[in-house]
């Protein structure tokens, strides 16, 4: 048929946005006028040198950064990058760009909900592959954290094994962290082999890193250098940082994004600096410190309304959004774990958002929980379909089939419903049973159902372990030795 | 000449940092015991704050207004209070250990105690074991406090109440240890003398302890 549309406005999927234009760029200038004037501690001399030679005023450890810098930084940062599962299997490929979103665990909880047991304990090394293995196979976990942080093997080489097992149990990309910079080599080296050498990783990364300024305004010397050390090998990585309304940065929504936006800006002009083009993407934790029982809430709905309102603000400047969702205040999934998810993976859908993390955060982030995880990822895939919107054109409207079937008859034996009726959305976890059969089935309710998902995963599903190359592993295994000399290296060094 | 020294309390739990100042200055030159002024007018009016908190009808922002209304009329008072006055609110040394930069929770410990009389000398973040050890030995605090945010971290607390021992001044300070990660069983794993879930709470279990202490 010939399109004979004239002048036509295609718009799809639901709109949504906080901020007009002018909105933005007042929140931008915002950053502007802070970085210029009240600049950001940098504690590292080697990157202070750098702000220097690129036109920022250093005063002791405090650096001003003049708007023609930060403009200057902008100017180079990607539109897009890409990020590669280490099998090459491009369904699990990872576009950075605009509109586009990847949603994921969170990293480095000190606890996490035993599977077995359903009781809270320290994370362990087992844990970090079960999560890799459980989200690789979930459809809705488009990159990979660990829920936690390791405690036991080698203190100080939590960052190395977490790594080492998770990428090994998983061809989804991983969102990397580690203590210090010898750490960020490590994974890094584990990057290169995975790839197939060091090329290749150029040609094809297959990790992102993570790294976090302190709000407010201050870049320590680890989180700094960690960031030097990724954009010099290319390596994607985020800069952000927990911001805590109304403890680190101001109780105004519009403030917290002015201080969250300037402190973030630090690590993407060190990284355009050093090498310009490398992927930075900002944003991180946006949320209000609970004046009642101050924690850092992470269930709250000022979650999703400063995180969505942080992402527009973040594309404005031209750079990729790090989100937040699925998380929950209570101690393990629940009524509440599911009432705060579901409210929070829906706004950050709709703000479109690039990757949104802490799916299968509970405790106000102190515990991984993966059961939240698998009950996320079925949320996710609802506020898809949301999103996704309403396609209109002759084949939908079915104005035709409208006429053949007429008023009074039903659409089950058309042709067009057969060719339709499947891109309705499928629950596999969602209770939509007859009373009488969800009796027969043992009344099981969302907790049952998600409990039996998630084992029946961990039992059965083998994950992409006997795929990963020989040569790789090896070399995995002799990064990790090479690891645990250089700890006990640096030890000593510590305690003098 | 009696004064009323609920007034007292009532500046304070209005969080009038600058007026209770002006207050406690005028008092002192009336013929007010400073004792009479720390113990009927500015530590009830922290109760009533400390308990309205907890009945949830104030927050923390306003909580820690009082407490630093408090902790400047204690400056003011201080110098003329009398050997005994003070109870057991002496001084406090508090700081997060090292390789930890977290200092939200430290900090609002720090102020609460302050709330309650303490002189807070608050080290900072990141601070080597023997900087803990050295304000011990020149401060001469009645309580040591440490914040670990990381569970990486939390070994240090440990090491610190070692070297204390090391150095023989173990037992001339009380322990009190916090941070999301950190537990009761920690706590005693270590040697620490307390554990505070929250900073609110931490008060309370410090006056607590001193007055089994004391009895
Ligand atoms: C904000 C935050 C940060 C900010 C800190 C900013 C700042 N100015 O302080 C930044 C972004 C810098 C940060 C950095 C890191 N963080 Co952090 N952070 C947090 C977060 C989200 C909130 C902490 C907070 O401020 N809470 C609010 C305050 C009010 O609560 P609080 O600190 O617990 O304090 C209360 C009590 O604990 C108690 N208390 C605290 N101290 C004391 C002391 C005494 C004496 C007493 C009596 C009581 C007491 O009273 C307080 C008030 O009630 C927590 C998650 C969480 N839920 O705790 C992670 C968290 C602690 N961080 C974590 C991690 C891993 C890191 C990093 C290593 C990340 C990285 N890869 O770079 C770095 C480490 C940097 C370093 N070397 O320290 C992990 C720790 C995991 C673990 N295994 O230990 C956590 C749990 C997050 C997570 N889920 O992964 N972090």
């Amino acid at each position: 048929m010939i399109n004979n549309r004239t002048n036509y406005t295609i718009q799809e999927s639901p709109h949504f946005e906080i901020f007009s234009e002018d909105q933005k760029e007042q929140i931008f200038n915002g950053m502007m006028r802070t970085l210029q004037y009240t600049g950001a501690n940098v504690h590292h001399e080697g990157a202070r040198e750098v702000f220097k030679k690129a036109g920022c005023k250093i005063d002791g450890i405090r650096v001003y950064f003049p708007p023609e810098v930060i403009l200057k930084a902008l100017s180079t940062v990607p539109p897009v990058t890409e990020v590669f599962p280490w099998d090459g299997d491009e369904s699990k490929k990872i576009v950075v760009e605009k509109k586009r979103s990847y949603f994921g665990p969170g990293p480095t909880p000190p606890n996490f909900i035993d599977t077995e047991t359903l009781e809270r304990r320290p994370y362990l090394r087992k844990d970090a592959s079960l999560v890799a293995r459980v989200c690789d196979a979930l459809p809705n976990m488009g990159y990979v954290q660990s829920l936690g942080s390791i405690s036991d093997v080698t203190n100080g080489l939590a960052d190395v094994y977490e790594f080492a097992d998770m990428v090994r149990n998983t061809t989804t990309p991983i969102m990397s962290w580690s203590f210090t910079r010898e750490g960020c080599r490590d994974i890094h080296r584990m990057g290169i082999a995975m790839a197939g050498g060091e090329e290749a990783f150029r040609a094809r990364p297959n990790y992102i890193f993570y790294g976090e300024p302190i709000s407010p305004l201050v870049s320590d010397f680890h989180a700094i250098d960690k960031c030097i050390y990724c954009a010099e090998n290319r390596i994607p990585q985020v800069y952000s940082p927990c911001a805590i309304g109304g403890g680190t940065v101001p109780a105004t929504h519009a403030g917290q994004l002015v201080v969250a936006l300037s402190e973030s800006m630090v690590g993407v002009i060190a990284a355009q600096l050093i090498n310009p083009g490398t992927c930075v993407i900002i944003g991180g934790v946006q949320s209000i410190l609970d004046m009642r029982f101050s924690i850092y809430s992470y269930g709250a709905p000022e979650l999703s309304l400063l995180s969505a309102a942080l992402t527009e603000v973040v594309h404005y400047c031209g750079l990729p959004m790090y989100s937040t969702s699925g998380c929950t205040d209570t101690k393990k999934m629940d009524v509440q774990s599911a009432m705060e998810a579901s409210l929070s993976i829906n706004a950050a859908m709709m703000s479109g958002a690039n990757f949104v993390h802490d799916n299968g955060y509970t405790e106000s982030g102190l515990t991984g929980d993966i059961f939240q995880t698998v009950m996320d990822d079925e949320i996710i895939s609802m506020a898809r379909v949301v999103e996704r919107g309403v396609e209109v054109n002759e084949e939908t409207m079915a104005v035709e089939q409208i006429n053949n079937v007429g008023p009074g008859g039903h659409y089950l034996y058309e042709d067009h419903t057969m060719k339709w009726f499947r891109s309705h959305w499928m629950p596999s976890l969602m209770d939509r049973n007859s009373y009488e059969s969800w009796e027969e089935q043992g009344r099981k309710t969302m907790k049952d159902r998600v409990l039996e998902k998630t084992r029946d995963l961990i039992n059965n599903y083998e994950g992409p372990r006997d795929k990963v190359p020989g040569k790789a592993d090896e070399e995995i295994k002799r990064i990790l030795q090479e690891a645990e000399e250089r700890i006990k290296k640096e030890e000593p060094k510590k305690q003098a | 000449m009696s004064m009323d020294l609920s007034k007292i309390s009532e500046k304070l739990i209005s969080g009038d940092v600058e007026g209770l100042k002006q207050m406690t200055e005028e008092t002192l030159q009336t013929d007010v015991n400073p004792g009479d002024i720390l113990n009927q007018g500015l530590l009830p009016g922290m109760d009533t704050v400390g308990q309205r908190w907890k009945d949830g009808d104030m927050f923390m922002p306003e909580v820690l207004r009082c407490a630093k209304a408090m902790s400047g009329a204690m400056d003011i008072l201080r110098p003329q209070l009398a050997e005994g006055d003070l109870g057991n609110a002496g001084t406090m040394i508090i700081g997060t250990v090292a390789g930890d930069l977290h200092d939200i929770g430290k900090d609002l410990a720090a102020m609460m105690f302050e709330g309650a009389g303490y002189q807070v000398i608050n080290i900072g973040i990141d601070q080597p074991n023997e900087n803990f050890v050295k304000a011990v030995k020149e401060h001469k605090p009645s309580l040591l406090g440490m914040s670990a945010l990381l569970t990486t971290t939390m070994p240090r607390m440990g090491e610190v109440i070692n070297s204390l021992k090391e150095s023989g001044i173990r037992d001339q300070v009380a322990v009190i240890i916090g941070g999301a990660p950190v537990t009761e069983e920690f706590a005693e794993e270590i040697g620490a003398d307390l554990y505070a879930p929250n900073a609110g709470s931490a008060v309370d279990i410090a006056k607590e302890h001193f007055e089994k202490k004391s009895t």
